[in-house]
Formats: C-alpha cells, structure tokens, sequence
C-alpha cells in the first residue's frame, strides 16, 4: 500500500491530501475534493486549463504531484471570488468578451491573477509572455489580453 | 432602449469565469463506472487473436465487449458503414477494438493492456495512392457494395470502390474553349489536416433504465448523436434520450457521435451509469479533423485576360468511414469560381476511402483549402498578365444577377464590391503594396459562404413571475448564439433585461428537432423560430392583457416588461400579472415555433452526385493581410488582419468580433502553425506538444468592418456570422506569403523550411 | 523514420501479448519526502534504481502518466535546502534546486551568463518556469534540452553527491552521454552546477529556433560565448548546440575558425560551414533534417554578430 497523507491549505481550507506518488493535484482537486472548476485538457502541461496556484505561483496541476502540496497554499478558481462578487481579473474577462466556450477560463484567471498580484502595471509584451502556458481555440486571444490590459495601470502602451 | 446591437454581457459569463459549468467532463453520476477502449495500434489488418480472459480476472473489472458482442448493426450519418467495435479487421490507427469497464480509471487502462490481441499488419491506403485509383489497389471497405444510405436506397449517390463518393459537373464546351485560349493557367495546392482541438476533450457518461439510454454529452447536434446511437444498438431513436451539458468547443468536431454508442452499449451490458472520455493522444488520433486534399485548377483566358473557362479537381481524403464527408465533397461546385466571374467551369470532387483516421467537419470544412487554391489562382493569373492583383479581382468580380455554377442567382453580390472597397479603407493596398519593406507581402481575396438552413425549434413560455423560459436543443459551443444571440433577440421582443431570459440546455426528449451548432446557423434559424415563438406568446399575452384591461388585442403592445394600451400610459399590468392571470384562464403562456430556410432554386442539372445542392442565406467577404518573413529563419509572422464581412445585423459586437478574431486564429493556425502529416497512414503528431496550437503571442488583433445589409427573413436581418471568417485566411496569407518570398506557395501548411527554399535556402 | 519513445502514443498496445508496462502501471508508487539532503541521499543509497528523482515534476510526472518510467518510489527533493542558491567564488555554482524563474531573473546571469538566463526564460510557459529546475532539465538530457548549450559553452561541471562516496565532479560533457541518458549511479543526486568564471570582455547569447512565439522544444537550439582581447580579437571562442544531434556537444572546428579573428563576415561563414559539417541532424515531427541544415548556418551568424558585439561593446 503507497498511499500517503499530507495536508494542506485549499481556498483558505485546511484538507488532508491522500494519495500515491502518481497521484496530481488536478485528480485531487477534482476528485476527492469535487473542486470540477479545475480542468483538464492535455496532461501534459501544454494547454494550462488545469492551472491553480501555489503558493502565488501559477503551476500546471496536472503535471504537480498533490503530496508535494504539503504545507503549501492552493488557490483555484472557486477560491477566485471575493464574497459574492467576482475578481477584477474575473469582471474584466467578463466585460472584454474574454470567454466564449470558457473551458479555459478558470486557466487564464489564475495565471492572470498571479501576473498582477507580482506586476500590477504589466505592458501587453508582459501579459502575452506570461499567457503563454495557456491556449485558447475559441477566442484567438485578443478579448483576454485586453482584459489585462484594461487592469494594468500601463494601459495600452506596449 | 433597445438590446439588439449592444455588447450585453453572454449570460453563462458569471458561471463560467467561476468555473461553476458543468461540461461533458464534469458529469458525474453515483456509482458511475469507467470505461477505456482498447483501440488498434496498427492503420490496417486483421485481427489474428482478441482475448480478455486475463484482463476480466483483473481487480475491478466489470465487463469486457468486442466485436463478438455488438449488434448486427452499421452506422453512419449519411451512409451506414460502420459497426460498434472493429469487426475481423481494422481500418485506421485509433479504430476501438474492445472496451473494459471497471471500477476506476486505472484499472480499466490496466486492463485494456492486459488484453491479448494480435494483429497481421497490412500495408494501409493513403491518399496519394487512393487518388491513382488503380483496380489493383485494394479496398479500405470490401463490402462497400452491401452498405445502405442512412436516408434510404433511393437517397444513394454515385461511389465506386475506394471512392466514397463523386461529384461531377461538365457543362458543355470547356474543352473547346481551353483549345482557343489565349493563355491558360494552371496551379496545383495540397493541404494537410487540422485538428479541431478544443480544448475540452470528448467523453460520454450513459444510463440505461426502462429500456431506453440516457446520455450526457457536450455535442454540437445531440440529435445527431441520438439517431447514430440508435443506429449502432439497433433501436428507435426515442429510445435514446441525449441531455446536453455546457461544451468546451467543438468546431465541427462534436457533431457526431463518438464515445457515445459504445458507453450506452456498456451501460447496458453492466447496469449501472457508465463513463468513458478520450485523453489527448486519443482524442487527436480519432477526431474527424479537416480532411487534407489535393486541388488542381486551371483556368483558360482570353485575349481581354477574362476568365473564359476553368477546370477544378478535388481529391478529399475521407479517412477510413465517411459521416458527413459525402455532403461536402460537393462544395468544390460552389467554391470553384470563388468569387469571380468564370466561364464554363468542370468541377470534379472524389472523396477516397483511406486507412487513416475518419476526417469530418472543422468550421469551415473545405472552403478553406477551395478558397486558398481558387485565390492563390487568382494571383497567379494576375501576374501571368502583368495586372495589379486586386485591381484583377475587382474588374472580375461577381455582381447582382450573376449565378453560381449550380444556377443559384446571387441577387446582392454587389455587396462583395462594397466589401473589398471597405476594406480598402482599414488596409489600404496601393499604399501599403507600394511601401512593403524587403521581406513584406500582402495577401487579398474574397468569399461567399452559407448560413447552415437546417431547421429548429424554440418554445417560449412566459412564467407566472414574468420571466421567459426558451425551451430548445440549440447549443453553441461557444459562440454565444445562445447566451448572446437567442437571449437577446427574446429579451428585446418582450422588453425585459436578459437576465428575465433563461435558455433550458438541449435535451432530445424535451424539446423539437435542431439540427445543432454547425455552419452559423444558431442565431439566424433558431433565433427566428424563437422570434416566432415569442410573437405568437404575445398574442396570448395581449388576449390575457385586453380581458384585464377591457381594450382589444390589437391595441396592446409591451413596453418595458409592462403591457397596455399603445399610447396610454396609465394602467399598464406587468408581464408576471398578466401570466399569472393566464394560468387560471386561457391557460399558461407557451408558444412554439419552428424555422428552416426557404429552398433555393438551382438547376438539378448542373451535376451528379451534388449531395450539397445550394448555398442559402450567403454573405459576402473580403479579407487582406500583411505578412513579414524573417530571413534568418524562415518563419512568418501576421503583422496585420482585416476583414470586411456581411453579417446582416450585429446582434452583439462583443460576440460577433470574438468570432471572426477566434476564427482569423484557426485559420492561422492551420496555415503557419499545426500540422496533421501523415506518414504511412498514422499521424506524426499526437500530443499539444507537437500539434502545436497557436499562442497569444502568435496572433495579431484582426482589424474587422461588419456591413449590415439586413437580411429578409433572419431575427432582426441576422445571417450566419462564426463559420465563414476562418474560410478565407490560408488564401490570403498563402498570397502574402508567396508576395514576400516571390515563390507561389503551393501547400497549406506554409513551413519555415518552406520559407528558406524559397529565398534561396 | 524512427519515432522517438515519447512520441508513441500511450495507447498504443504491441501487437503480440502485452507491455511490460502492465506489471508496473497497476501497482501505486510512493511518494517519499526527503527534509533534507541526508534524507534524500539515505533513500536513493537504499533504493538505487527504483527510485525516481522527482523536483518541480513537469517532465517526471509526464513519463510516469504515460508508463515510459516505471519506479517503485517518487523521491522528492523539492524542499532540500540549500539546492537553490547561485553565488559566485571561484567559479559560479547553481543550484541543483533552481528554478528557470530563478535562473531567468537572476541578477548575476542576466550580467555576465546572458546565455544561461535568456535560455532558462524559454524553456515552457511561465508554469513550467515556476516549478521546473535546471536539475531536472540537465538530468533529462533530452536532445533538445535548452539548457545545455548554454552550460557547455560556460565549461559547466556537474555536481553530484552519494551517501557513500561523497561528492564527486565531472565535466557535463562527460555527464551527458547520449539521448536522455546520464551517467549518475542510482544513488547520486545531482545537487548542483559550476560554470567558469565570467569577465568583461565575455560575452554570450542563446538562439532558439522554435515555431511559435513559445512553448517550443527547440528546433535548433546554440550557444556562442566569446571572449576578446583590447584588439577585439576573439580570444576565446565556445559554440554549443542542441537539438542537431543525439546529445547537445561543443563545436570545436568551428570555435577554432573564429580564434583570432573579428567574426567578420567571412569568417563567421567558413566558421558556420565547419560547425554544419559536425551536426547530424534527424528528421522529426518537429522540423526536417533539410531545414535544420538551412537554419542553422544562418542563426550561427547571427548569434555571431550579436555576441561579439556584446563582447567588444566596451572597446572604443
């Protein structure tokens, strides 16, 4: 028997985290803890659906094994909101028109919310650097990236 | 104030920037199993030996089926070829070959490996050597002869052996006509496949209880998926019930069934709900990508350099089994003249059965290749004559009157001068070709595309609270037909916010027949129906409204989400009244309406085998790019993308320029970017690794124009908007490209490699 | 057309009887925490070669799903401390631990070992960066390893410590010895880097040939670090390249045609077609052997011209 238990914080929540080596937190959290808002889409750290974050830092679950989370802070999407409002990164996307099928939503949210928690004045070359561990097919981008931009205090120069 | 043509937020945006919708992957049922397929290793051969008694020893296994199992059944959209499991042979790497279903997913994987199966590998069909068409070479189906069209005996179309299906149209005179020329030009394109590649890959999750299936599935055309279901297990289609879920893009490639006759067979066969979903590597392997093809065209002139006669010829690769293939291998007919006027044209389209993956619809379909070959022709034409290439274009455009080749008369197309001649304003071409720098090129080109007129349905009920219910099975797979388009145009007719609107998701035993979110079609039809519906709710409304108010029908109208008198402005009752008060009298407030578009008249004669006879409710299109070639490493980067295109009426900026710049990056895509190679009948791509998807920072912002020229009969003059934009990109960056290089590109897609040869490598 | 191993899809089942991959696929694996190198170094001196050295995971855990490794125990040396660090004394050591967020933003590599840090700040997307250490890039070997060129031309040694041996160095060249293939005993753990010294008239540059604007495995990937004298002669000159053979390996024809010269244009050609007669490069799903010999000389000349202007950007 290779299961092993941790524990961590999830959204704020303290959870034990049970599972084997080959165990990612992208099955955890979907998994054992019902947390569906996480995604996955490749398996392969390609498309960035899956992307939480740990500690602040925005990680392809499906590639982080969940008993390395021990002791460290997971944010996912359903940790997003701020009481019954949405996040500034979640109400820009909203208002750019920056989700259309929104299976890569949850993806974008956190990798742009752990851009501007870092750089809260990001130029577009710095946004669509830090975008590029994330794919979109519906959008072709250019709604999310003005999304950030709208957010950024550098605005439009690039 | 009105709704239609603001930028109202889609109402799924809350719930999905939450990531609380449930798509296909999510659902989730209690004591749900797990399903994985054990599918063929090998493009083509015969299974020497299949045996699970190990693998059903295994921990957790339930049940194992094969082909020895199935129901003596054949599938197919248009013509029945296919059989549950892969039956004495396989036609294509990917084929399911078995299925286990257990406990876990782990345990089911285990157990497919732990599965005996031998196969004596065959040398596989590909395209080239199909297209030779040599009596010699055998067939991918050996009983082609012995398959039915789904639609009946008399519905069969002209298909001999390894040619799944032909089109041909030979008008009189070509032959002559290309003897006399003056000139005759002739190019040759190939363009490889393209994966759809959504981002949430296919799954399935079935029950079955009473005798009939419950399936939940994020499709495109869950009717469609309930009738091949039904085909497979040999039973009615009301026997099947498909609930649709939120679905992660789809792009064509969701229309038809896949994982899901194989997971309402298991549920079945164990008794309990059962779930079976594709990783990647799977999900690349066997969707029904963009077909590659060869196109050869060639195009006699006169000495006035006008396009006396043509020839186009298509090959389509079908893949190992055909679904909606057969259709479109008739759109070369369509597509052959592009947007120009053209003499006697002969277009012959085949489709060949090879040993590879099944390829189907991707938006688009092969209007993307048909435009590139036709454009890159039109390019080449010019400089055969030494004439401006737009200036080409334009002196040859189709106007009001001309006809298609199937006679369809195209009574608006002055709307493509319109179109190139506004685009000229966004990108300006004598300006910009003139200053292009050393390693500059500009590409143009112009398309007619369709709006799908397959038929739907909405019902609308008003609820006793005063909001409305639409009660449909139309889905968009992301467009925002549903969550933007239908809930505007509902919300306007009864003048409440679109937060009074709630669209029910599909479900097949609910609601009528909609023919899915396919060829942009789900704002224009179902959006007219629901239009429809909700007039007719309204004359309930009034009825209601007049009894309470002691006014006639006729005089009433809503305001506001109020009702009255028109021009009384006192004692209006509020919707929730007046369909409060209904309940209990006339009854409660629900309305339904159907919608397909009107047939076109077109000659019959004018081809054989034309599956795909007109192109209804056209819009018009032009499009221009500038692109940069680095001379260091050959690769092309889009510097500018713009496009002017004929949408009728603008429903919703924010969605409708969401889908030209999401389809302007598929095109991009296919075109620099992805690539499908197939390589003795197996793809040499196989994970987002290697298929490789275009990144934000790949894309420019698309300078877009809508002409709002409104449509007769669409809600509010709306036409098709999502599909046709993606339509014209290979063509007009192929042009650029060859523009800056000096070398025609003659295949999609265009390689760095490609590049360095050209500029001398 | 040889497929390389991560390319076969994992479905794909042999066609007589089964993988070996069964026996192992079934069974879980344990995930072992190490606190410290001493727990880290105890595991591996126990469990030798069934054990997996496991840090950020990006490519670890994709094998693993895909069942192209098989260990028995997933040994994690994420939270070792002392792995991390990069400091400079006597020569510049990295740590074993550093991220390629660490290598990218380090203020000492974006000085003096350009190369190094504009590597690291290419390799994924910014998710891969986070976690992904430039241990588990070296000790991956793929072909196409971004990191590796830079750290030839920087005459890298690797560091490795055993339970029962202690410490032991040898040179990268000598460490990375074919395609995905180390020579590490099954209890070594690799713990860190040391690269010569760097000065000021030093200086170096990578170029990455991908298809995209990111996420790219490398097509052709080089390294050039040179040196010049007050002359601006090139004094010491150091190609590396990736992704053009099984292993990532120092030119030294084409390092010879560039000492005492001025890279000009000539120069850099005849030094470009020395460097293209060593390359054996493969077609692949990536890009054809034809157009990695096409690009390569013309990325040389470049990477040429932009270093040595770096490296003389001092001389008047």
């Amino acid at each position: 028997m290779n299961l092993a238990s941790t524990s961590t914080l999830v959204n704020g929540r303290s959870v034990t985290i049970i599972g084997d080596g080959a165990t990612t937190l992208l099955d955890f959290l979907r998994d054992s803890l019902g947390l569906r808002g996480t995604k996955e889409g490749c398996s392969e750290g390609e498309c960035g659906a899956c992307t939480v974050l740990v500690d602040g830092w925005p990680v392809d679950s499906c590639l982080y094994p969940a008993l390395a989370a021990e002791g460290r802070k997971i944010e996912t999407i359903e940790g997003m909101d701020e009481g019954s409002d949405l996040s500034p990164v979640q109400e820009a996307l909203v208002a750019t028109g920056g989700i259309q099928c929104g299976f890569c939503t949850p993806g974008f949210v956190m990798t742009l919310t752990a851009l501007l928690r870092k750089q809260p004045n990001p130029n577009r070359n710095e946004i669509v650097s830090a975008l590029a561990g994330n794919l979109c097919r519906c959008t072709g981008y250019s709604q999310i990236v003005e999304a950030a931009v709208s957010l950024s205090g550098v605005g439009e120069e690039s | 104030m009105t709704l239609i043509g603001t930028s109202m937020v889609r109402t799924d945006a809350v719930e999905k920037v939450s990531g609380q919708s449930v798509y296909g992957v999510d659902v989730e049922m209690p004591g749900m199993l797990h399903g994985c397929l054990l599918r063929s290793p090998v493009p083509a051969g015969t299974i020497k030996r299949l045996d699970t008694t190990t693998a059903l020893e295994m921990q957790g296994v339930h049940a194992i089926c094969t082909s020895a199992d199935q129901p003596d059944t054949r599938a197919g959209w248009i013509l029945c070829e296919q059989r549950l499991f892969a039956t004495e042979c396989v036609r294509y790497e990917g084929e399911p070959i078995a299925v286990v279903v257990a406990d876990s997913r782990e345990q089911a994987r285990a157990a497919v490996d732990a599965i005996d199966l031998q196969i004596e590998e065959e040398p596989g069909l590909d395209l080239v050597t199909a297209m030779a068409d040599d009596p010699a070479t055998p067939l991918v189906h050996p009983e082609w002869e012995t398959y039915q069209p789904a639609a009946g005996p008399e519905t069969d179309h002209p298909r001999h052996r390894n040619v799944a299906a032909q089109m041909s149209s030979e008008p009189d005179g070509v032959d002559a006509i290309f003897e006399q020329a003056e000139l005759v030009v002739e190019d040759e394109l190939i363009s490889n496949r393209q994966y759809q590649a959504y981002i949430e890959p296919k799954s399935a999750v079935a029950v079955f209880a009473g005798g009939r299936y419950t399936i939940h599935t994020a499709v495109q055309f869950p009717f469609n998926v309930r009738d091949r279901v039904a085909q497979f297990l040999g039973v009615r289609p009301s026997s099947v019930r498909v609930v649709g879920h939120t679905i992660g893009g789809g792009f064509g490639g969701k229309l038809d069934a896949a994982l899901e006759p194989i997971t309402a067979f298991m549920a079945e066969r164990t008794g309990r709900p059962v779930r079976i979903a594709n990783n990647r590597t799977e999900d690349l392997l066997t969707c029904p990508s963009r077909e590659n093809a060869v196109i050869k065209i060639r195009t006699a002139l006169d000495n006035n350099d006008k396009m006396v006669a043509r020839e186009l010829f298509c090959d389509m690769d079908n893949g190992a089994y055909s679904a909606e293939s057969i259709w479109l291998a008739s759109l070369p007919l369509h597509i052959a003249k592009g947007v120009y006027q053209v003499g006697p044209t002969r277009v012959i389209s085949r489709l060949h059965y090879t040993n590879t993956a099944p390829t189907g619809a991707f938006r688009g379909v092969g209007g993307t290749y048909l435009y590139a070959a036709v454009e890159r022709h039109m390019d080449s034409i010019a400089d055969s004559l030494g004439i401006d290439r737009r200036q080409y274009r334009l002196d040859n455009l189709l106007g009001d009157g001309d006809t298609l080749l199937n006679g369809q008369v195209l009574n608006d197309a002055s709307t493509l001068e319109k179109a190139f001649k506004r685009l000229d304003k966004i990108l300006p071409w004598d300006k910009t070709n003139g200053s292009k720098g050393p390693y500059q090129g500009i590409g143009l080109g112009g398309c007619i595309w369709l709006t799908n007129p397959m038929p739907g349905q909405a019902t609308v009920k008003v609820n006793e609270d005063g909001t409305i219910t639409v009660i449909t099975s139309a889905n968009d797979n992301g467009s925002g037909a549903v969550a933007m388009g239908i809930t505007q145009i509902v919300a306007e007719e009864f003048g409440v916010g679109p937060g009074e609107v709630h669209i029910t998701s599909p479900d097949t035993d609910v609601t009528g027949f909609d023919a899915g979110s396919q060829g942009s079609r789900t704002t224009h039809i179902v959006g007219r129906a629901a239009l429809d519906a909700s007039l007719k709710a309204k004359e309930q409304l009034f009825e209601v409204a007049a009894g309470m108010l002691e006014a006639s029908p006729a005089d009433m109208d809503i305001v506001d989400g109020e009702i009255g008198v028109v021009g009384v402005p006192g004692s209006r009752i509020s919707l929730a009244e007046v369909a409060a008060a209904a309940t209990w009298t006339i009854g409660p407030i629900v309305a339904a309406a159907s919608y397909t578009t009107p047939a076109i008249d077109f000659n019959p004669a004018c081809a054989s085998g034309l599956l795909f006879p007109t192109m209804p409710t056209l819009t018009y299109h032009a499009h221009m790019a500038v692109v940069e070639i680095d001379p260091i490493t050959g690769q092309i980067e889009v510097q500018r993308y713009a496009v002017v295109q004929d949408v009728g009426r603008v429903i919703n900026p924010t969605g409708v320029r969401g889908q030209i710049q999401g389809a302007v990056a598929q095109g991009i895509g296919h075109t620099l970017y992805e690539s499908l190679q197939i390589k003795d009948c197996r793809y040499l791509e196989r994970t987002l690794e290697n298929y490789r998807l275009p990144l934000a920072v790949d894309i420019p912002t698309v300078e877009f124009i809508a002409l709002e020229i409104p449509d007769s009969e669409g809600p509010y003059g709306a036409k098709g908007v999502a599909e046709p934009p993606i339509a014209l990109v290979s063509a007009v960056l192929a042009n650029a490209v060859s523009d800056a290089t000096g070398v025609p590109v003659t295949k999609i897609p265009i390689t760095p490699e490609d590049v360095l040869e050209a500029i001398g490598g | 057309m040889p497929l390389s191993h991560r390319e076969i899809s994992p479905i794909e089942t042999k066609v007589n009887g089964r993988q070996n991959v069964l026996e192992k696929r079934g069974k879980q694996v344990e995930f072992r925490r190490s606190g410290d190198l001493e727990e880290a170094l105890t595991s591996l001196a126990e469990l030798g070669d069934k054990a997996q050295v496991l840090a950020g995971g990006t490519d670890v855990m994709i094998q693993l799903e895909r069942g192209e490794i098989f260990p028995e125990t997933l040994v994690h040396i994420e939270r070792v401390e002392g792995m991390r660090d990069i400091a400079e004394n006597g020569r510049l050591t990295l740590g074993a631990l550093a991220t390629h967020i660490d290598l990218a933003q380090s203020p000492v590599l974006c000085d003096r070992y350009k190369s190094v840090a504009h590597a690291a700040s290419l390799i994924g997307g910014w998710q891969t960066q986070a976690v992904g250490t430039i241990g588990g890039n070296v000790c991956n070997a793929s072909p196409a390893a971004d990191l590796l060129p830079p750290l030839l031309v920087h005459g890298t040694n690797v560091l490795l410590v055993s339970k029962d041996r202690g410490e032991r160095e040898v040179s990268l060249a000598d460490f990375v010895v074919g395609r995905r293939t180390i020579a590490r005993e099954p209890d070594e753990l690799v713990t860190g880097f040391s690269l010569d010294l760097s000065d000021g008239r030093t200086a170096d540059v990578y170029k990455k040939v991908g298809r995209r604007g990111a996420m790219e495995v490398a097509i052709v990937g080089l390294a050039i670090r040179l040196s010049v004298d007050q002359a601006g002669t090139i004094n010491d000159a150091r190609i590396a390249v990736c992704s053009v053979a099984p292993v990532p390996f120092r030119a030294q024809a084409a390092e010879q045609a560039l000492l005492g010269t001025k890279a000009n244009g000539k120069e850099t050609g005849s030094a470009a077609a020395l460097l293209l007669e060593q390359v054996e490069p493969i077609d692949d799903v990536r890009a054809t052997a034809n157009y990695r010999r096409m690009v390569l000389p013309r990325i040389f000349e470049s990477a040429v011209a932009d270093c040595y202007l770096l490296a003389a950007k001092d001389l008047s």
